[in-house]
């Protein structure tokens, strides 16, 4: 799933580009997320223990129902805006990936039968949650849900991921009111196609109180210190979902190699081949191309992103007759539904006023490079004359003559940073 | 080097209680025009913008533009230790990481030094466009106050809308509704007790009433407050600091959905 590694290496290489923020303060904004994915983790976290899950009187799954419901809720509630993306028809690259999960499904499979069998609790558990899969019912049941709520649904030619960063890209660029202003996903996938800003942990529940973590991929690229396209081949290096990556080369060691390098190309001229084993067939230009040219729609009349008000009886027959909801609850939320239209009318004051640049420098200083020079012999010097300057203020009074005193022994920490201002 | 020298102390302790609520962490500049803030609060709604001018201080110098990363409960909490007549003196010097605050009593017996940690801030600056407003309102502060802690109790929006009879704020909630009409009334004993309206055309904008109360912590700054409203732009509520500068707060309007559909995407 997504890029292998990217998340640490990002914090310890970029940490500029990653900022947490409250799940409260994206309101009124329009979020992109990716629908497949928050399936899969209601499926395996809502209302399930062991093999059994939520069902309605029919037996069928009712867990994405539930999940989908109430995050969307949620959302609303915080004054946000969803468009909920869906996968597609998944490209030919990622076959080879998608089998590979097949085949570790069928043997969690196995595994959870075994665990049935032997009655061991812990494996049950280990092996259901491997062994959910959302199917084209689960995510017609959410498409449905969604509509009834109001909530724009937008359907993927291909991946799902591509297609939010693509709706995010294209509000950057035609209009002052920002069309989506963020894609929410766990996949850092959205990064390398490019979304421009990234939020994980938007889906997860209230109850886990995890702040949302913001990725802004130009600070990653300035963070890095790499344009856009070496920014892919980092990715496709460290692993992604489309080809195999070079054994023994992780995210830090790619990081490296393409800042030496440039690009694949380069690394693979140079690299040595007793060392790297570099796949015989390693479509890494294909993966490139996907990652720079998915296959998405731009297509405005289908894209017309529209929230509208909830179709209370389509609910109430669609949860409540057809899935088994209390009646109670979803009054309920429909009224909070409501209610929250008030919230996100809130305008925000990005709207109206640009950033600008302030003139003024800080005073204090970042320590970073500063502090592996106080060891020049110059301090000594250094420190004396500071010392003087100090004793020159005009503001000795009689009570203050101790502290500053001890100020001249307490100063030799900020005094290292006074050298490399000379330096 | 920066060291400001404030006689009348106690603005600063004001000004301090105006913004804290609003913004936890900010950036004060300093230039030789004058000691600012500018920072919104962390769900960018609202802005707050101070300008205490060179020439309002007894002793200003300040040899380049700095900027000092500080947390404003903190700063709040060493401003209380001064005594309402002290002169309150900033002081730093480059490179350092921590600001200090100096307390004189007026009659120089008693002297404190209070030394604050500075802080790293990123923060935004926005650029503030000179703007011809629609209407301009002055009006008593402690009225505006009263009027907006009164409708706080009813709604939590205030509609703010501006035609020839006056100024009228209406608020809606789930007990009933209320209506306040203040009109033009210039003559009063003192100028500031007057309710002044300039209207070039008839604008109504709606608020979050939660922000308009935190502007009115400004109050003690200043007896009258000014309102300035156009229909495109955030409304900024100005409270003047005597011969020295101004506490602005800029608010976000809340925007009908229907008119953001309508609106043509540029």
């Amino acid at each position: 799933m997504g890029i292998k590694g990217l998340t640490k290496l990002l914090a310890d290489n970029a940490p500029a580009s990653m900022k947490e923020n409250k799940f409260e303060s994206y309101f009124g904004r329009k979020i992109a997320v990716d629908a497949s994915m928050s399936i899969y983790q209601f499926l395996i976290v809502v209302g399930r223990s062991g093999a059994e899950m939520l069902t309605n009187e029919a037996g069928e799954v009712t867990s994405h129902l539930q999940g989908m419901f109430s995050r969307t809720i949620r959302l609303l509630e915080a004054g946000m805006k969803p468009v909920y993306v869906f996968d597609g028809k998944p490209p030919e690259m990622k076959n080879q990936e998608l089998k590979k999960r097949l085949s570790k499904r069928a043997e969690a499979q196995e595994g959870l039968s075994e665990a049935i069998e032997a009655d061991n609790k812990e494996d049950i558990e280990k092996f259901s949650k491997r062994t959910v899969k959302v199917t084209k019912q689960h995510n017609d049941d959410c498409k449905k849900l969604l509509r009834l709520m109001g909530v724009p649904v937008v359907e993927a030619p291909s991946e799902a991921e591509a297609q939010c960063a693509a709706l995010c890209k294209a509000g950057k660029a035609s209009s002052h009111l920002p069309c989506v202003y963020a894609v929410a996903s766990e996949d850092m996938d959205s990064l390398t196609f490019g979304a421009p800003k990234f939020l994980r942990h938007l889906m997860d529940p209230s109850s886990k109180k995890v702040p949302v973590m913001e990725f802004d991929i130009a600070k990653i690229l300035e963070g890095l210190d790499l344009t856009m396209d070496q920014f892919i081949d980092l990715c496709i290096l460290s692993g992604c979902d489309y080809c195999d990556n070079i054994r023994g080369i992780g995210g830090l060691t790619a990081l490296k190699l393409i800042r030496q390098h440039g690009s694949i190309e380069t690394i693979l001229e140079n690299l040595s081949k007793e060392r790297y084993q570099i796949p015989e067939d390693w479509p890494y230009q294909e993966a490139r191309q996907l990652f720079k040219e998915p296959l998405v729609s731009t297509d405005d009349e289908e894209l017309n992103l529209k929230w509208s008000p909830p179709d209370e009886e389509g609910l109430i027959t669609f949860l409540v007759n057809e899935n088994g909801f209390s009646s109670d609850r979803v009054t309920r939320a429909i009224e909070k539904i409501k209610a929250a239209k008030n919230k996100s009318s809130q305008g925000r004051l990005e709207s109206f006023f640009k950033p600008t640049a302030n003139p003024s420098v800080p005073i204090k200083r970042k320590e970073s490079k500063c502090v592996l020079r106080s060891f020049k012999p110059a301090i000594d010097h250094k420190m004396s004359s500071l010392r003087i300057s100090n004793w020159s203020r005009p503001m000795v009074f009689g009570k203050l003559r101790m502290p500053i005193y001890n100020l001249g022994s307490e100063l030799s920490v900020p005094l290292s940073r006074g050298v490399c201002f000379g330096a | 080097m920066l060291e400001l020298r404030l006689v009348q102390g106690s603005l600063l302790k004001k000004v301090l209680e105006s913004i804290k609520e609003l913004v936890n962490d900010a950036n004060f500049d300093c230039s030789s025009t004058g000691f600012s803030l500018q920072a919104m609060d962390s769900s960018h709604v609202a802005l707050v913008a101070l300008l205490l001018r060179s020439e309002g201080f007894e002793h200003y110098r300040c040899d380049r533009n700095l900027s000092m990363g500080m947390n404003l409960n903190n700063m709040a909490k060493m401003l209380k230790c001064a005594g309402n007549d002290d002169i309150i003196t900033i002081k730093a010097d480059d490179g350092s990481d921590t600001v200090t605050f100096m307390f004189e009593s007026p009659t120089q017996d008693k002297i404190s030094d209070f030394e604050m940690k500075l802080m790293d801030i990123d923060s935004e600056h926005l650029g503030i466009p000179e703007a011809e407003y629609h209407a301009i309102v002055r009006m008593p502060s402690a009225e505006f106050a009263r009027i907006c802690k009164d409708l706080s109790s009813i709604g939590d929006t205030v509609v703010i809308a501006v035609s020839k009879e006056g100024v009228k704020f209406s608020t809606k909630g789930d007990i009933g509704s209320a209506n306040i009409v203040c009109r033009q009334n210039t003559t009063v004993d003192k100028p500031e007790e007057a309710t002044v309206i300039e209207m070039n055309e008839p604008v109504a904008l709606q608020f979050a009433l939660r922000y308009m109360n935190s502007f009115t912590k400004a109050t003690p700054l200043s007896s009258s407050v000014t309102i300035s409203l156009s229909n495109e732009l955030p409304v900024v509520v100005e409270y003047k600091i005597a011969e020295m500068g101004y506490v602005r707060f800029y608010l976000a309007p809340k925007i009908e959905e229907d008119e953001e559909e309508t609106k043509p995407q540029a």
